[in-house]
């Protein structure tokens, strides 16, 4: 690892004092800070009570048995990520968890329905010193073989893990001649485009340490790999993605519901020249292409760290969560501008809808927060979306928030959001990076695994609603849904789902990227508040519509495409 | 009104009424609820079976009462759905016969022979899915469904019978995803429950279950026993749903802050205008409600034909659906119900239940025990949902709209005790006689209905006499 005095600036690798002398010249910052300081006390005072439900999260990541730490210098001040997937074929989501100069690990899920949350490590047969320098991981079927692989952010050569029976897994570059794209690999995304049996992967690089001058203006190019023909998996042909600005976020997302994905990129300003957040053409047999201000892409710069998307006001078109330092935002279609789709015009709504989390809403620390992950989701089963951010400064950065609790954002039926994250027990004084939102004991409600630098991680239980000081409340109804298609894209990423309840239909996409270099693929969680019943629809990848599936409340169903009825599926402990 | 304050003096003195509402109120008052009113859940479960008849006579109290615009009563701005749901625009009027509020009281329309009893048709009201065409206008098929009032008497020891079969069928279940599990193979399970068959259900070694052909229940195996339809769990969801939809009052479970945000919900200016405890009183006085007997004082030729008429009746094949006597472990009442959802109170929700010990009550005496020592509970009913029509065959068949995942030609074995006090018949009320109820039957109810029609005239008519000695027996 090198010492390079400049991240080491931004990253408070040194002593707090040169640090902040290294950042006065930097007005920018410096301007931001000074409104966000003076706004810190209105944003107190605007701060909106949750009007319903709060959800009460016990960390209990000790107990559950998992002991990992991402942690090392300041290549790893970014990332800490991990994936969330069912490795053994019981339902429940395992973990394998960055670790940075720790090697990564894997814990196998043993908990049973409803019960306290439990982990069991498991070697991963992989030459160990390949399991250092993780920064992060998604959970992909890369070959289509209905086993889980992974793919490993690293900084070095980046890995494909080809999942095996009981949460074994095996190297696969070579079978699937991927060279491992060596860089900082800091995002990673992937689709199926069509006509393809395997997914296109984009690769999203950080500073480039040798170039001259690094790490200001050195941000590395990225990369996309398109599978060659073959029966296999074939990664051999790299495009690349230029220019790139520090990708710490990437997302294939359908953000004109043209049915064709676009790459978003997130891009961290601080290192970058001319940089801004992109968004990328990439259509079907033809090379990527950004889109420019003739396009209608509008120029925007943050220190962009992670993606969500949800579509949280039903207008069909999603909206995207990006999380930063001190000015997260929260992006809709300018409909105005952008018509219907056909400009990629974006408005920041965040201060419209209460969720801009630029400053620590507990804890007295008024510095901007550092926001990395971040997901919506709906922890109270109300049926409303939720938005989780977690936070935590870099490394001991002056100017920004030391005490910086994570954001748990509930969403209120005027469509705003109100900060719950320290009622709801999220908001300890960690160091978060990426997340694992997912159902870990299969009771219906969504649970936190947060990836803290330089700690153990942080595992949230869902215990229920907050009910005072007696036992949580029994939250909403809920559905737990998962796709099955022949292959390829036998997990249906791109598919879109639809669940009506009421007058209210609620969307959800099956993605494979975004978030802080953390991703989890399994059942896909749907909050029903009191709707006993539910109709889905599914628009699969291929833009085809389903049947309309009629379900029950309170069940895991697996929509299989080549079967008229949706399945129950039921835990076996 | 006396007796109302009687009851509210007799209830406070188990201190399970609290004090809500903004000014006390004058002896003329006209509110159900004036201020300390409403019932206190936790104060009436602890209060225990000492109070429950005062529970019950609030709960009878409300069931007859008549509520106004103070208590809430209206929804002006939201409408009858059962998941919280607002008008697009304008305001209810204080009465639509269509889409509700269609009622002032729960007595408006079960009040034949008894509190709590069937109705005339000309108290039938009119259901759809209700979200869409919330506001219809017309009783268009298209558009509603016409339904005739149900009997609720009885309706605990039914309720206490759809779960203990809920609690079989879903065993069932997980006995065989445990199996399949463990043996890696599928696993079929024939999911019977009190000698009903529900069809079957084949769990795969990955925990996925075929539902293909589970029959005449739900797909997540809760029997579902009240409405025509077999849709409601719960009195206690069948009371919030009526509630809402028939009088516009909006129980704080289902339309309060938890699940909408606000109070109010409905914008009538009462927030929590029905509070857990008040539905506690509802279902209190709905599930001790006696059941339907076999009238007494027949005259001899009655009796005789009754008497042939009830073996005719199993010998042409009613009872495979009739069944005559459902047998019931335990009589323990709990409120709230095991197998409720989120917007009905669940027992998560609460400290401790109310527990009403059903036979504790006299119409205990008059059940039957078989040699397991459990109740037989004479319903005459399989409670399953049945296909009523085929293509000869289809009075039935009268309805456009499926009802919560319920075809329109599928139905709940209607019970046949009290039948004899319950005309006009059928789901809609359309049918003056038993005779031409009967003749009705299709689908599944084809075989017994065609024999029905070959008997002797005679034969035919000690049937009716038999189903006319079902009675629900007024004071």
């Amino acid at each position: 690892m090198r010492n390079d005095p400049g991240l080491a600036a931004r990253c408070g690798a040194g002593s707090p004092a040169p640090q902040r002398r290294r950042r006065r010249p930097r007005p920018a910052a410096l301007a931001l800070a000074a409104a966000l300081l003076a706004g810190s006390a209105a944003q107190a005072a605007d701060r909106i009570a949750p009007a319903g439900d709060v959800p009460l999260m016990r960390e209990e990541a000790q107990a559950a048995g998992l002991n990992s730490v991402y942690d090392g210098p300041w290549e790893f001040f970014v990332g800490g990520g991990g994936a969330a997937l069912d490795c053994d074929g019981s339902g429940f989501p395992s973990v394998f968890l960055a670790g940075g100069k720790n090697p990564a690990k894997l814990y196998v899920n043993v908990s049973k329905s409803g019960g306290p949350l439990k982990f069991v490590e498991k070697p991963i047969d992989v030459d160990p010193k390949l399991l250092t320098g993780v920064i992060g991981a998604y959970p992909i079927d890369i070959d289509g073989d209905g086993r889980m692989d992974l793919f490993v952010l690293r900084v070095g050569r980046n890995l494909m893990l080809k999942g095996g029976p009981d949460c074994t897994f095996a190297l696969a570059d070579k079978e699937w001649s991927f060279e491992g794209d060596p860089g900082w690999t800091t995002s990673f995304a992937a689709e199926w485009e069509p006509g393809q049996k395997f997914p296109t992967l984009a690769i999203g690089h950080y500073v480039d340490r040798d170039a001259p001058g690094s790490p200001w203006g050195t941000c590395e190019e990225n990369a996309l790999y398109r599978p060659q023909p073959g029966d296999k998996p074939d990664y051999s042909v790299r495009t690349p993605l230029a220019p790139g600005f520090c990708a710490l976020s990437m997302l294939f997302t359908d953000w004109n519901r043209s049915g064709v994905p676009s790459l978003r990129i997130s891009n961290d300003r601080q290192y970058y020249r001319g940089g801004e957040e992109q968004l990328w053409r990439v259509e079907p047999g033809k090379p990527p292409r950004p889109y420019g201000r003739a396009d209608g892409w509008r120029h925007l710069t943050i220190f962009g760290m992670g993606i969500a998307e949800a579509d949280i006001d039903g207008s069909g078109f999603p909206q995207y969560f990006l999380t930063s330092m001190g000015d997260e935002k929260l992006q809709k279609l300018d409909t105005e501008e952008a018509g219907r789709g056909e400009l990629p015009v974006y408005r920041d709504i965040a201060g419209e809808v209460g969720a801009t989390a630029h400053i620590p809403y507990t804890g007295g620390d008024k510095r901007p927060s550092t926001a990395w992950h971040a997901e919506f989701a709906d922890f109270t089963n109300v049926g409303l979306l939720d938005i989780f951010v977690s936070k935590g400064n870099l490394s001991q950065m002056p100017d920004f928030a030391a005490y910086d609790p994570s954001n748990l954002l509930i969403g209120q039926w005027s469509g705003k959001f109100a900060e719950a994250g320290d009622l709801a027990g999220v908001s300890g004084n960690r160091t978060g990076r990426g997340a694992l939102v997912a159902d870990f004991n299969l009771d219906g409600k969504l649970d936190i695994l947060q990836i803290d630098r330089g700690a153990n991680v942080a595992l949230f239980r869902n215990l229920g609603d907050r009910n005072g000081d007696g036992p949580p409340l029994p939250s909403g109804n809920w559905s737990e849904i998962r796709l099955v298609q022949p292959n390829p894209n036998r997990d249906a990423v791109g598919a879109k789902i639809s669940v009506k309840t009421g007058v209210r239909t609620q969307t959800r996409t099956i993605q494979v990227g975004g978030g802080d270099a953390s991703g989890h693929m399994g059942w896909l969680h749907v909050g029903l508040g009191t709707a006993e019943r539910a109709e889905i629809r599914v628009q699969w990848p291929d833009g085809e519509w389903s049947p309309t599936y009629r379900v029950f409340a309170n069940q895991f169903v697996v929509v299989d495409r080549t079967k008229p009825q949706a399945s129950y599926w039921y835990p076996s402990r | 009104m006396k007796r109302a304050l009687g009851v509210l003096a007799a209830a406070r003195a188990v201190a399970f009424l609290v004090a809500v509402g903004p000014a006390a109120a004058g002896s003329w008052d006209e509110r159900v609820f004036p201020p300390g009113a409403h019932v206190d859940f936790a104060a009436a479960a602890a209060a225990g079976p000492a109070a429950l008849p005062a529970l019950v006579e609030r709960g009878r109290d409300l069931f007859k009462a008549k509520f106004t615009t103070l208590d809430g009563a209206g929804r002006p701005k939201a409408t009858q759905a059962i998941i919280p749901t607002r008008r697009k625009s304008g305001v209810n009027p204080p009465f639509t016969r269509t889409s509700g509020p269609d009622s002032n009281s729960c007595f408006g329309c079960h009040n034949d022979p008894v509190v709590g009893g069937s109705g005339d048709v000309v108290a039938n009201v009119f259901v759809s899915e209700g979200f869409e065409s919330a506001q219809f206008d017309t009783i268009d098929p298209s558009f509603s469904s016409e339904r005739h009032t149900i009997a609720l008497t009885g309706a605990g020891l039914v309720e206490l019978l759809a779960r203990e079969m809920t609690a079989d069928l879903q065993a069932i279940r997980a006995g065989a995803v445990g199996e399949a599990c463990r043996s890696g193979k599928d696993v079929r399970a024939d999911l019977v429950s009190k000698g009903v068959r529900f069809g079957w259900i084949v769990a795969h070694p990955d925990g996925i279950v075929d539902l293909d052909s589970v029959d005449g229940v739900d797909a997540d195996l809760v029997v579902r026993p009240f409405s025509r339809k077999g849709v409601f769990t719960s009195l206690r969801q069948f009371t919030i749903n009526a509630l809402n939809v028939h009088h516009g009052m909006e129980a704080s479970e289902r339309f309060g802050v938890r699940w909408t945000g606000t109070h109010d919900f409905s914008e009538s200016g009462v927030p929590d205008a029905i509070t857990p405890g008040d539905v506690s009183a509802l279902v209190a006085f709905q599930a001790t409600l006696p059941p339907p007997t076999v009238r007494a004082n027949l005259p001899d030729d009655w009796r005789a034909a009754a008497e042939a008429g009830a073996k005719r009746f199993d010998a042409i094949g009613c009872p495979s659906c009739h069944v005559k006597t459902l047998p019931l472990k335990s009589m323990v009442f709990t409120d709230p119900a095991p197998y409720d959802m989120a917007g009905t109170l669940r027992p998560g929700e609460v400290g401790a239940p109310i527990v009403v010990d059903l036979s504790t009550l006299p119409f205990a005496k008059t059940l039957q025990k078989n040699d397991k020592g459990e109740w037989l509970i004479p319903l005459m009913s399989d409670l399953k949902r049945h296909l009523v029509v085929d293509e000869q065959v289809n009075a039935l068949g009268n309805e456009l709209q499926a009802q919560r995942f319920v075809e329109r030609d599928v139905f709940l074995t209607p019970r046949l005790w009290g039948v004899g006090s319950t005309a006009p018949y059928g789901h809609n009320g359309s049918f003056r006689m038993l005779d031409e109820i009967i003749a009705a039957h299709g689908g599944d109810a084809r075989f017994a209905r065609d024999q029905y029609l070959a008997l002797e005239p005679g034969e035919r008519d000690a049937v009716v006499a038999y189903l006319r000695s079902l009675v629900i027996e007024a004071p």
